[in-house]
């Protein structure tokens, strides 16, 4: 799967994990989840967003930090998880 | 009803075997592991009785790392987490003028950190399966706390404290979270009072009779049912009218 596949496919996951009321298409790939100008997500959908990331790719976020640099938006979720495969 | 994976903490004891039971018999497609520690003769007494629907798991419930091998375990039979049961604890009663620091520590471990503990544990599964129910036994002493139990009743009250902050980060995601608070129950931690003050303790309570484990299973298996999937944060005291 390539970035761009993974990207749609992680939209995908956002939409049914998180019960957002649009389409995966309206998800800006730099678009942030948190703060200003953001998808508008809290602390909880970031919780779901931990696990489905673990769930679907196997990749683990064990920590704040972690999880911080990794939720900013599609584009660096989708980074994480190629990072992750290709570490094995 | 469904196929649904129960865990109950503290499954040695008379309430968690209890409740086990009544899982067992009120759904055939229930399967319940039962935590125990160095004793577990009634928890295999249960696992006898329903083979091939109840185990016993070793768990030191006030360890984090215990509770991942714990869980770990369970999801290679398992493949979802549907009811957590935190039933397992203990009290040491003193007071605290003369309470140790290990009296307090061990009973607030026991009592309050195993429920942490077990809660996230078993989070991430019922997260990913969107669906979960976790039941926090409580006590009558986090409402009205007697003497000679400060570690205990803080513990306790820590515990319904935590049932209702978890139920509202958890309720969007499907997952209910309910605690009971069970007055005197006839389990083996009546076993240090002395028949003369048991007496007077039942003639403090309207319905004059210490709560049977069956008083308190039903209210567990209501919160564990589809019936109850909009009550959540929830704390039900269950007495005999005594407070």
């Amino acid at each position: 799967m390539n970035e761009v596949e993974l990207r749609e496919q992680i939209k995908s996951i956002m939409v049914e994990n998180l019960m957002l009321k649009i389409t995966p298409a309206e998800i800006g790939d730099d678009q942030p989840l948190f703060g200003p100008g953001s998808l508008g997500l809290d602390s909880v959908d970031a919780l779901q967003l931990v696990v489905a990331l673990d769930k679907n790719f196997g990749l683990k976020i064990p920590d704040a930090a972690k999880a911080k640099e990794t939720l900013q938006n599609v584009s660096s979720m989708a980074k994480a998880v190629l990072a992750k495969q290709a570490t094995g | 009803m469904a196929q649904r994976t129960i865990i109950i903490t503290g499954g040695n004891g008379r309430l968690g075997a209890e409740m086990a039971r009544a899982f067992l018999r009120r759904n055939p497609e229930d399967f319940v592991w039962l935590t125990v520690r160095e004793r577990r003769d009634h928890a295999d007494q249960v696992a006898t009785e329903f083979p091939n629907r109840c185990a016993c798991i070793t768990l030191d419930v006030t360890k984090p790392d215990a509770w991942k091998k714990a869980v770990a375990t369970i999801a290679e039979r398992s493949k979802t987490i549907d009811v957590l049961i935190n039933n397992a604890g203990r009290h040491e009663d003193s007071l605290l003028a003369t309470m140790s620091q290990e009296s307090w520590s061990s009973v607030i471990a026991a009592n309050l950190d195993s429920v942490f503990h077990g809660c996230q544990a078993v989070l991430p599964t019922m997260i990913g399966q969107r669906f979960g129910r976790i039941i926090n036994i409580a006590s009558l002493s986090a409402i009205v706390a007697p003497a000679g139990q400060t570690n205990y009743a803080a513990a306790k009250a820590g515990v319904v404290a935590l049932t209702q902050s978890l139920a509202k980060e958890v309720a969007r995601i499907g997952i209910t979270v309910n605690a009971v608070c069970p007055g005197y129950v006839e389990t083996e931690a009546l076993n240090s009072i002395d028949a003369q003050e048991l007496e007077a303790i039942r003639q403090r309570i309207p319905m004059r009779r210490l709560a049977r484990p069956e008083d308190i299973t039903g209210a567990v298996l209501f919160f564990a049912s589809q019936d109850a999937s909009y009550v959540t944060g929830a704390v039900l005291k269950i007495d005999g009218g005594l407070v």
